[in-house]
């Protein structure tokens, strides 16, 4: 406790008393009870200083009084003079004393001010670091998705991959199929060449059946065309991985 | 005159405690009502001032060497308050008459003569180192409020310029009384080295329910009217010292070792400096931006900032005591203390821990309980 040796004992000087506070890790007293006792024992000091000036305006009063009884005669004009110091006196504490509740008022105000800026301070910060917080949860939570997404593109990737699969089989399949439909056609146009040229030779052998040729050749291709259609049972009629 | 005789009185007296004080003081003003316009409103903190001085004195009464600058500095310091030659007998009979009731029965001619011879002397140095002083000095300065900034919630720098030329070394405080609290002064550092055109700078700090603080921080503006006492205090830059300077300043508490920097940034060759600048949250170092503007371009200053009560902080986070600790080696050299008792001590303790021997720590303790 700071306190001056020679100080006298006021209301005052045990109100605004201070204490070191104890070592960390040390045991402490509570501050807000020291200082509520402080203010009670200021309190209590304050009244008690106050009767004991009025009682000491009493004894000096009787001990007058005393003394007029053994002989002095008189109010004393020092006695008429001690009483207006206590007067004044009692008056002069009483403005102390409102004074002192106008600064112990307005300090106990600003230090409620002050604990509560703290502690708004203190919430706006907690609050802000949790807003950080979670701005940096949901960044990194963006951060995740985009890795799990990846395989999308992976995903579609295979996709392409299949369909050029199946691209490539389908044209390998085109391929054989043209294939066949150029054997057949040659097939064919050698048929019909045979045709015509045993129809040439039938038209030798009898000039007189001259009906018979064109509209014959062209059933007859016809004929050929419907029996050897390549594509059949094929794409682009819908396979299932193309669409 | 028995100087035993005058210390047992005293001590008969004083046990009444704050009411000698009251009688002391409502009998000075039944007898002379022109006194009371000299004090304050509240006469509770003047009472113990009023205690103190006189147990002081009467302690001294035998070690003149003690006794009289006190009496001279006291003197010269009663000016501001507007005291003059002829107050000291109307004080003096107060005095007695208190002195005679607190002691009753036992009070008689020979103690009233001792206490007489005594007040005589003191009252002769005091008027004399007064009317010394009158010859050099104003009773006290006047000065304008030219610049006011509130830096945080509760510290306001002030730039005031004085009437007269106001000399002082760098690390002095002064006492301050506004327009707005009369006859109420509070001491306050200057936190600048003097400068061409006179102007000063004070770091004031609202105390919770501090009268004075509060009206120099919030009330007071541009063009305020301010009274000065005279330059007092003993924290200075030793200038004969070839040691490193560690200058701790907690708070408003930077105010006089900023002057002492700007003192040493003046000289040929400034000693090396390291500036632990404290404070319980970072906005709380409200003159930290012009410090490392100072440190920026002078390789002889360090300032290392300090915060107690945010963890998060991300420079030096504890008292300045704890920052001491860590960042400075133990050596001897000079170091300046300067803030509140809560933080002057256990950062004196740390420096002695630290190998700094108790004469070469100086210390300016801002209490901080103005009451």
């Amino acid at each position: 406790m700071i306190r001056a040796s020679y100080e006298p004992m006021t209301p005052e000087s045990v109100r605004s008393a201070t204490f070191t506070s104890s070592r960390l890790g040390r045991r402490g007293l509570d501050e807000a009870e020291v200082r509520a006792f402080c203010a009670d024992v200021s309190d209590g000091l304050g009244r008690l200083m106050n009767d004991n000036s009025m009682l000491q305006a009493e004894v000096m009063r009787l001990r007058e009084r005393l003394l007029e009884g053994k002989g002095r005669s008189g109010v004393q004009p020092e006695d008429g003079h001690v009483q207006a110091v206590y007067v004044l006196s009692k008056a002069q504490q009483t403005a102390d004393r409102y004074v002192a509740d106008a600064q112990e008022y307005s300090r106990e105000l600003a230090e409620d001010a002050r604990m509560r800026s703290d502690e708004i301070l203190r919430e706006a910060k907690v609050r802000a670091s949790m807003i950080l917080e979670e701005a940096h949860t949901s960044a990194s939570r963006a951060a995740e998705a985009a890795r799990t997404l990846n395989p999308v593109p992976a995903a579609e990737q295979q996709e392409l991959q299949a369909e050029i699969a199946y691209l490539r089989t389908f044209s390998d399949v085109c391929r054989t199929h043209l294939r066949a439909y150029l054997e057949s056609l040659t097939q064919s146009i050698e048929a019909w060449e045979q045709a015509e040229r045993s129809g040439a030779r039938a038209a030798r052998a009898a000039k007189e059946s001259a009906a018979q040729s064109p509209e014959h050749v062209l059933s007859a291709t016809t004929g050929t065309r419907a029996r050897r259609t390549p594509l059949e049972g094929c794409p682009p009629g819908g396979s299932p991985a193309w669409r | 005159m028995d100087e035993r005789r005058l210390k047992e009185s005293f001590a008969s007296a004083a046990a009444y405690g704050d009411e000698v004080a009251l009688f002391f003081y409502s009998h000075l003003f039944l007898g002379h009502p022109e006194v009371r316009d000299m004090f304050p409103v509240s006469m509770a903190h003047q009472r113990d001032k009023l205690l103190s001085a006189l147990g002081q004195i009467v302690a001294d009464v035998s070690s003149h060497d003690t006794l009289l600058p006190f009496l001279r500095g006291l003197g010269r310091d009663h000016r501001k308050f507007g005291t003059l030659a002829e107050h000291y007998p109307v004080v003096g009979a107060s005095l007695l008459a208190t002195l005679a009731h607190f002691n009753g029965t036992a009070w008689n001619e020979e103690l009233a003569r001792d206490w007489t011879e005594a007040y005589t002397v003191i009252a002769q140095v005091m008027t004399e180192a007064a009317s010394n002083d009158e010859a050099l000095n104003p009773p006290w300065w006047g000065a304008t409020v030219v610049g006011h900034e509130r830096r945080t919630m509760d510290i306001a720098v002030l730039r005031v310029a004085p009437d007269l030329p106001f000399g002082y070394v760098p690390g002095q405080s002064v006492a301050v009384e506004c327009e707005a609290r009369p006859r109420v002064w509070r001491y306050y550092s200057m936190a600048n080295a003097p400068r061409h055109d006179g102007t000063i700078d004070f770091h004031v700090r609202i105390i919770d329910g501090g009268a004075v603080s509060s009206a120099l921080a919030r009330s007071v503006g541009v063009g305020a009217r301010l009274r000065l006492g005279a330059p007092v205090g003993t924290l200075r830059l030793d200038m004969n010292s070839r040691r490193d300077v560690l200058l701790a300043a907690g708070s408003a508490g930077l105010a006089p070792l900023k002057a002492i920097i700007e003192q040493a940034a003046g000289l040929d060759d400034p000693p090396r400096m390291h500036l632990i600048f404290g404070a319980r949250t970072a906005a709380g170092l409200y003159d930290l931006a012009d410090l490392e503007k100072t440190a920026a371009h002078r390789p002889w200053l360090t300032v290392t900032p300090a915060v107690s009560a945010e963890h998060e902080y991300r420079g030096e986070t504890g008292t300045v005591a704890d920052v001491i600790g860590r960042r400075v080696p133990p050596a001897d050299q000079d170091a300046y203390v300067c803030g509140s008792s809560a933080m002057v001590s256990p950062t004196v303790n740390r420096l002695k821990s630290l190998g700094v021997p108790q004469n070469h720590i100086y210390v300016e303790d801002f209490g901080w309980s103005e009451s």
